[in-house]
């Protein structure tokens, strides 16, 4: 445990930079979505939907660089220096990646807090509930459906390059992951999607037609679209359980290469 | 013509992706990156013999 926290302390001194700009982004991101005026109010939402979706890819791809600088500090072996013994590559994989994750919740969390502001800003007053399932739900569902796999494999990625960095062909590795991993993964979601819905779906947003039809703007619009949303279980069970998989495999290459 | 093009590169295909595979089964000493390697050639292998690529 004490080599765990020792990592973690270590990761958070390394990329605490990186971790605070993206959060600091979000400032960024909401003065952006301030900036928004269309006075048609279904405009004005896509447009501000379409800025949180372009800050939520943005913070991954920033999310996976962050996650996967590993060649300088295998190459430096300045773990084994500062520990004095070399802890297993599942501490290393575990404390780089929970760190990441933290940084990752508490940015989606964000991005979910803004999208309750730009749904506020509209007028809609949205019960503890539904701001929970915005603010909550949502991001988590996301994290683990796309984010937590993505970080996943790149840690993957980069560990497995990692290992053939004495016989030089590092960029043999990258290319056959790269290409292979979408062909997979395919296979992987064609799976997923074929047993989605067999344990029950979890309704979210079930109050959000009432609530909207109490909005002075409602006669404006047809709200016989508005509907609960109902999200499968079955694709996030699965991409969680495929993210925990490539990091085992991630911490056991680790393990065999460094340690 | 075109068929016969196309199996032409599809065996150039497999020798390049045959060499890369012998080039990850000895550049490493981990045998779980030489199973992560056979994984992802065998998924691309699929695609070239299956005309997928």
């Amino acid at each position: 445990m004490r080599k765990f926290m020792t990592l973690l302390w270590l990761e958070y001194r390394r990329s605490w930079v990186w971790g605070a700009a993206l959060i600091g982004s979000l400032a960024f991101w909401a003065w952006g979505l301030n900036q928004v005026s269309a006075s048609d109010i279904g405009e004005q939402l896509g447009i501000r939907a379409g800025l949180l979706f372009f800050a939520a890819g943005l913070g991954a791809l920033v999310l996976c660089f962050m996650i996967g600088r590993i060649r300088s500090e295998t190459r430096q072996g300045q773990y084994q220096i500062l520990l004095l013994t070399p802890p297993t590559g599942y501490v290393h994989v575990a404390a780089r990646y929970l760190f990441a994750f933290a940084v990752a919740a508490v940015y989606f969390m964000g991005i979910g807090g803004l999208a309750w502001w730009i749904v506020g800003s509209t007028g809609l007053v949205l019960n503890a509930g539904t701001v929970a399932q915005l603010v909550l739900v949502c991001p988590f569902y996301l994290l683990g459906l796309v984010l937590i796999p993505l970080l996943s494999w790149t840690l993957l990625l980069m560990i497995f390059v990692s290992a053939y960095r004495i016989s030089g062909s590092g960029w043999i590795p990258g290319t056959v992951m790269v290409l292979g991993s979408p062909f997979v993964l395919n296979w992987y979601g064609d799976w997923l999607f074929h047993i989605s819905y067999t344990l029950p779906g979890w309704r979210l947003f079930e109050t959000v037609r009432a609530l909207v039809e109490s909005t002075p703007w409602a006669a404006e619009i047809d709200t016989s679209g508005v509907t609960a949303l109902v999200l499968p279980q079955e694709p996030l069970w699965g991409m969680l359980l495929l993210a925990v998989v490539m990091l085992v495999i991630a911490g056991r290459i680790w393990q065999e290469v460094e340690g | 013509m075109t068929q016969a093009f196309l199996i032409v590169v599809r065996i150039l295909l497999l020798v390049l992706l045959g060499y890369w595979g012998y080039r990850l089964w000895t550049g490493t000493i981990s045998w779980t990156s030489r199973g992560v390697a056979a994984v992802f050639v065998g998924a691309l292998a699929w695609q070239i013999i299956g005309g997928g690529l």
